[in-house]
């Protein structure tokens, strides 16, 4: 009888609930890499007379024809692929324990994977630095148990880079990875058990295609922070190794080449997107496979 | 067991760089070195003896205090418009309110600069606000969609049927059941737009330096372990601070 009236005024209420963000991202992140894409198109002459009013593409290929950039590239790419296994590799085990475990001993493990995350990529890239250096603590241990006669080189070099980027990026592929996990339902396990399945092959059977959703989530995540991180590629790498994200912070802040380090941040975001698009067709077939 | 052993190597593997940190805190070696020699606290004084590091908390905490504000309200609002939306386009939606949390930081800086040198705002407090709420709402977002998750509509309608208006409904019966979700989504705000440090490199005005702008300086260009004590501060409050709240947060979610 009044239902009608009242779907319709929740109908409304309901869109101007969400407007005031939608506007917000429209304006300021849509609207600003709108500006970005703009300003990607714009000319430049370097040294001379800074920034042209052209519209060319000349920046793309600057980009794409020089080896210098597409090196730094798959460099960029390269990263992020070994520090999204890596991630995976050790987040699986530590999102197996804590999800089955329960009260204070689950607890006191999100406290060990919180604390990290709650502490800045600054901070903790600044520990590595301390703990990879050749005088560091790893190679010092390495070489008094003597399994090392002369310090392995790792800071600035990509061995540094993706050990502190692992640490960094952990928390975020253990807290994905934990959600989907936490899903299964444990009569599953006594089922499968019952039915005669052996430990290894529950894992690769039962958890490992149940975890899927959690595992495409946390690679996703994973993925895009480290192509993009700035700040332990900054820090560890220094000007020796750069990547993607330290060379647009060359050309927008240091160099001032505006057009160049937008088409530099639109080449990473397709890239991106093409690389995300592919895993996530690539996981849903196996998700419809599993299920 | 193995499991076990393996996960303790893990837990000391992701705690290994703050507890360096915190360890080099109290060195007594003009450089922060590992494991540490001697003990002493003159890094905590030198972090209050020169006015650079306490000027720059207070500008940090005053911008994350504004982007919370903003991020919370924008944030629950649109949590609470989700939660009840009827029709197409909810999974669209929250989709693009939360892209902000896989959208490159690098990028985003760059493009508000671009953005910013257009419209007036290069190098304006105000800018940095809108840059830091753009990247803390979306989680404010979730974690009020999470407590939303286990509430009951139910409970609003009851309300409204018992002669409550919208105002009332909203500030007696929704916020209280959602103040969890809201609280730490925007402790979690706070905290990350205090941290944030790569979109404010490129929106600051020179001159204009937040704590972590500072730290990162300090660790690029010195070898003072006052950084480390700056460091140990920050990990404490923060651990303090956060994990209490996520805790009860997630024991509600979880029981």
């Amino acid at each position: 009888m009044t239902a009608a009236p009242r779907r319709e005024r929740r109908d409304w209420t309901q869109v101007l609930l969400v407007l005031p963000n939608t506007v917000w991202l429209l304006l300021f992140m849509v609207g600003a890499l709108f500006f970005l894409f703009l300003m990607s198109l714009r000319g430049y002459e370097p040294g001379g007379r800074g920034m042209l009013d052209t519209w060319e593409l000349s920046n793309y290929w600057a980009f794409i024809s020089d080896p210098f950039y597409l090196k730094i590239l798959g460099r960029s790419l390269l990263m992020a692929l070994w520090v999204t296994i890596g991630c995976l590799i050790l987040g699986f085990p530590l999102a197996y324990a804590l999800s089955r475990l329960r009260g204070m001993k689950r607890a006191l493990l999100y406290f060990a994977v919180l604390v990290p995350l709650l502490t800045s990529a600054v901070i903790r890239t600044f520990g590595w630095m301390i703990l990879l250096s050749n005088k560091g603590f790893v190679n010092q241990t390495l070489m008094s148990i003597g399994l090392i006669d002369s310090p392995i080189p790792m800071m600035y070099r990509m061995t540094g880079i993706i050990i502190a980027l692992i640490q960094v990026l952990l928390p975020f592929m253990v807290l994905a990875l934990d959600a989907a996990l936490l899903n299964i339902d444990r009569q599953i396990y006594d089922a499968a058990r019952n039915l005669g399945a052996g430990r290894v092959r529950i894992f690769f059977r039962v958890t490992l295609p149940l975890a899927l959703p959690g595992i495409v989530s946390g690679s996703i995540l994973v993925f895009t922070l480290a192509i993009s991180a700035f700040v332990t590629p900054a820090l560890v790498g220094g000007p020796r190794i750069p990547v993607m994200a330290t060379l647009i912070y060359q050309q927008g802040i240091a160099l001032l080449n505006w057009p160049l380090g937008a088409a530099i941040s639109l080449v990473m975001l397709v890239v991106l997107v093409v690389i995300l698009s592919a895993l996530m067709s690539i996981a849903s077939r196996a998700m419809r496979r599993a299920s | 067991m193995i499991l076990f052993l393996v996960n303790a190597i893990i837990v000391l593997f992701l705690a290994a760089p703050i507890l360096v940190v915190m360890a080099t805190a109290f060195t007594t070696t003009g450089y922060p070195v590992f494991p540490p020699e001697g003990f002493t606290l003159k890094w905590f004084a030198r972090v209050f003896e020169t006015g650079e590091f306490t000027d720059a908390a207070q500008l940090s905490a005053l911008l994350a205090i504004c982007a919370t504000a903003i991020a919370c309200t924008l944030g629950t609002l649109t949590a609470l418009g989700l939660s009840r939306w009827k029709g197409r386009g909810q999974s669209a939606l929250s989709a693009f309110v939360l892209s902000p949390i896989l959208f490159p930081t690098i990028v985003l800086g760059l493009a508000l600069l671009v953005f910013y040198s257009r419209i007036g705002l290069q190098g304006s407090f105000l800018g940095l606000v809108i840059g830091h709420s753009i990247i803390t709402t979306p989680f404010v977002v979730r974690l009020v969609m999470a407590s939303l998750s286990e509430f009951d509509p139910a409970v609003e309608e009851a309300a409204r049927n018992l002669g409550a208006g919208w105002w009332r409904t909203f500030f007696q019966v929704t916020l209280p059941l959602i103040r969890p979700g809201v609280l730490a989504g925007g402790v979690f705000a706070f905290i990350l737009s205090f941290d944030e440090l790569v979109v404010t490199l490129f929106l600051a005005a020179p001159g204009m330096s937040t704590l972590p702008m500072r730290i990162f300086t300090f660790v690029q260009y010195s070898s003072e372990p006052t950084i480390s004590a700056i460091a140990t501060m920050l990990i404490v409050v923060w651990a303090l601070i956060g994990v209490p709240l996520y805790a009860r947060f997630l024991s509600i979610r979880h029981k």
